[in-house]
């Protein structure tokens, strides 16, 4: 993402505004921007709430209380976060290739379509446990192979990956809708929805939470041990910096992509059986409902470290879930609290523009190429 | 590991903040908020011992797929809401609503908070929501679930979970007399978003209406696959104008097909509530409901202790239904006439909808000559694509 900003020196003129990268930022320092983001965050939201008409600190307690003020509402809480880390680990992994996934969502998708054939089609032939095991299989290979097809495209034919796993998503929401309207309609003559599961087909709960949660908690562990400390995480990361240099050591670039494209694409069809077995019983249009998205925010928030992903997936739980709550409480308009959201995310994302790089004004001499601090 | 430390202090520095908001202003949230701690027990403690249910302590929750902004559906079950409340003279904490609640999991999660906030009976809005009312009404069995739309109540052995709807196709039927009267290029257009008996009942009926009057009128229907999604409504009603429909009537939630009409210098029957505000030089009349006859019999039934039908509904004569006050600047002349004198059968019984013989599309007899089809249930389920319809798009 860094990249982008390059810094080029200029003929001429020079410019109002220049920016320069920041060589080493102290971590205090880092953390002072990030809570002045927040704080900056948290007043343009207010100015926000007073143009509506409400009290801001009023409206902020209650979003805080609808997220944590009760057991159903940390359990909500908590359900909206499981499928966000998990399509966060999905995409972490491809980004750390510079592999740009944007194709969680499809991939999220044809793993619930894969456990919910075995669900609808095949709950009465096997007991529960198998029943889920198989269902499980079937989402991660189902998500993994989703996965598989735009990183064999990029590896032997270079065809960008971007486009290729956006438009993927459209295509398994697509037949989703497919299967929603024909083949697997609940009531051949009725409302277009299918059917919901049977009760084998459900994930157990633990502490009121389906066991979703423990599962992806495992994963955090081990994508970061994968990332952190094993020969393939430290291929992920060559090819990521430099195709050239995984070339020269002697790497397989192409299976390396692959591969691991195959395992980003399984996290998000684990993802996928979460959602249709343990929150939704069914299969849905919005069984993805933007998780693959909205992980790609979670997954640059977080530096790729899986660990942070925890916090910043809770935190953006409590953001969508506080801001349910202030629709019902105060009538503010989903809109409205949508661009509250926006606003918080917007500083967070920003200040890590702030981070990275310092403005320099026209007139003012830059110390030692930038090394100032 | 700084950088987790980053990210607690984060969430402290929230924390705090939250913390002395609640300090700060704790009378204030008390007031428009949730939960007034005093209220309850002022009122009659010893009811609540007792677990009997009064005016002064009933909660009421809704589940809602949009909110009043739709200016259609939600607003005018809205509208509904407002007129019970006053009825009884309840106060605003006592009235619930979730808005803009997705037919998923999220309905549970709505369910639950608003069980958790202590309501005694709720009403869920949106067809999709009914499996989820359906698995809490078992596992709550002392409160009221009522759904709208549904079929389920009927079979479910529940004794708390109930449907309602009405007979919406009488209005429908009505509406339709006015686009009859008023298409010049005989061709109506029909805004629907899904294909099912709701939506094909709705406009067979608005359809029949407008044959009943006027023998050449022709009808092209579109599904937008979504109840709330403004901005594909006004794309079909563009799409249905573009294909010379000169009258747009419509089942979906917002008045985007109203507006779309009124920009081409067409006419639009509208659906739910009165839509004449949003297009003033377009809509002719709108098939409306008032569902607070329905939320003062079922609240009136919970403060009585008398139980609630499984399944309930209602037609013209009931006054659940009815088309809104026409608009005497753009309708044709005799529509008052045409659809008073059409009312009045209805509400005497001359005049039945489904009265064979009617024709599906492909040429079968769905109604014999001489028969007539009933409803067996509120939610409708006669869904023949009648002969004279045509589906764009599928």
């Amino acid at each position: 993402m860094s990249r982008l900003f390059h810094h080029s020196p200029r003929e001429g003129r020079e410019p109002l505004i220049r920016m320069v990268k920041r060589p080493q930022i102290p971590w205090a320092k880092a953390n002072l921007i990030r809570a002045a983001a927040l704080l900056g965050a948290l007043l343009a939201g207010a100015l926000i709430i007073l143009l509506l008409g409400h009290n801001p600190l009023a409206v902020y307690a209650d979003m805080l209380e609808g997220s944590f003020g009760s057991k159903v509402s940390r359990t909500e809480t908590v359900k909206i976060a499981v499928p966000l880390l998990g399509a966060s680990l999905c995409v972490a992994l491809a980004f750390k290739m510079k592999f740009w996934n944007i194709g969680a969502e499809g991939q999220i998708m044809m793993g619930a379509i894969a456990a919910s054939y075995f669900a609808l089609f095949h709950h009465q032939n096997m007991p529960s446990w198998l029943l889920l095991t198989v269902m499980c299989l079937a989402g991660i290979i189902a998500g993994g192979l989703w996965g598989l097809i735009p990183a064999v495209f990029n590896a032997k034919w270079g065809i960008n990956e971007t486009l290729f796993t956006l438009m993927l998503n459209y295509i398994a929401i697509g037949f989703e809708k497919y299967l929603q309207n024909g083949p697997w309609k609940e009531n051949p003559n009725g409302f277009p929805k299918i059917a919901m599961f049977a009760a084998e087909a459900r994930l157990p709960r633990v502490f009121g939470v389906h066991v979703g949660w423990i599962i992806m908690l495992a994963l955090v562990v081990i994508v970061f041990i994968y990332m952190k400390r094993t020969k393939q995480g430290y291929e992920i990361s060559v090819v990521g910096e430099s195709k050239n240099t995984a070339l020269y050591a002697g790497m397989n670039v192409k299976k390396i992509i692959i591969r691991t494209m195959f395992i980003s694409g399984a996290i998000a069809g684990l993802v996928g059986f979460i959602q249709v077995s343990g929150a939704d019983f069914s299969l849905t249009e919005s069984t993805s409902g933007g998780v693959g998205f909205t992980a790609i925010t979670v997954a640059w928030l977080s530096k790729l470290n899986p660990i942070i992903m925890v916090f910043v997936s809770a935190f953006l739980a409590i953001l969508q879930k506080g801001s349910n709550r202030i629709q019902t409480d105060f009538k503010i308009p989903a809109s409205a609290a949508s661009v509250l959201t926006g606003i918080i995310l917007f500083f967070m994302l920003g200040c890590e523009f702030f981070i990275n790089y310092r403005l320099i004004f026209r007139g003012r001499k830059e110390k030692r190429n930038g090394y100032s601090n | 590991m700084k950088k987790l430390l980053v990210i607690l202090v984060c969430f402290a520095l929230v924390f705090s903040l939250a913390s002395c908001a609640k300090g700060g202003t704790g009378d204030q949230t008390a007031a428009p908020g949730t939960k007034a701690p005093g209220s309850g027990e002022e009122t009659a403690p010893p009811d609540n011992a007792g677990g009997d249910i009064t005016l002064e302590n009933i909660k009421i929750g809704f589940i809602h797929i949009g909110d009043a902004s739709d200016k259609g559906y939600t607003y005018n079950h809205d509208l509904g809401t407002k007129k019970m409340q006053e009825t009884f003279g309840l106060r605003d904490e006592q009235i619930i609503n979730m808005y803009n609640t997705p037919e998923s999991s999220a309905c549970d999660t709505a369910i639950r908070e608003l069980i958790e906030k202590g309501c005694n009976i709720i009403f869920a809005t949106s067809f999709g929501f009914e499996d989820y009312m359906k698995a809490a009404a078992a596992e709550y069995p002392d409160i009221e679930f009522c759904h709208a739309t549904g079929y389920q109540a009927q079979g479910a052995g529940l004794d708390n979970f109930h449907n309602y709807f009405g007979n919406i196709y009488e209005a429908r039927y009505l509406s339709g007399i006015a686009a009859g009267l008023k298409t010049q290029t005989n061709k109506l257009g029909y805004v629907a978003a899904m294909p099912y008996a709701e939506c094909i009942s709705g406009f067979d009926a608005f359809y029949l209406g407008a044959l009943s009057v006027n023998p050449d009128v022709t009808m092209e229907v579109i599904y937008t696959n979504d109840w709330n999604d403004p901005s594909a409504e006004a794309q079909a009603a563009q799409a249905l104008i573009d294909s010379g429909c000169d009258v747009i009537g419509q089942h979906c939630d917002s008045t985007a097909p109203m507006t779309t009409a009124e920009a081409n210098g067409v006419w639009g029957v509208g659906y739910n509530s009165d839509m004449i505000e949003a297009a003033p030089n377009a809509v002719l009349t709108s098939a409306v409901w008032d569902w607070s006859r329905y939320l003062i019999f079922a609240v009136q039934s919970v403060i009585d202790g008398t139980p609630i039908p499984t399944d309930w509904s209602g037609g013209i004569k009931d006054g659940v239904c009815d088309v809104s006050a026409l608009n005497e600047t753009t309708i044709a002349e005799g529509t008052a006439e045409a659809i008073d004198a059409a009312r009045e059968k209805i509400v005497s019984g001359e005049l039945q909808i489904w009265a064979g013989p009617l024709y599906d599309n492909e040429g079968n007899e769905v109604v014999k000559a001489g028969e007539v089809f009933v409803e067996p249930q509120s939610a409708p389920s006669f869904n023949h694509i009648l002969k004279g319809i045509t589906i764009l798009g599928s």
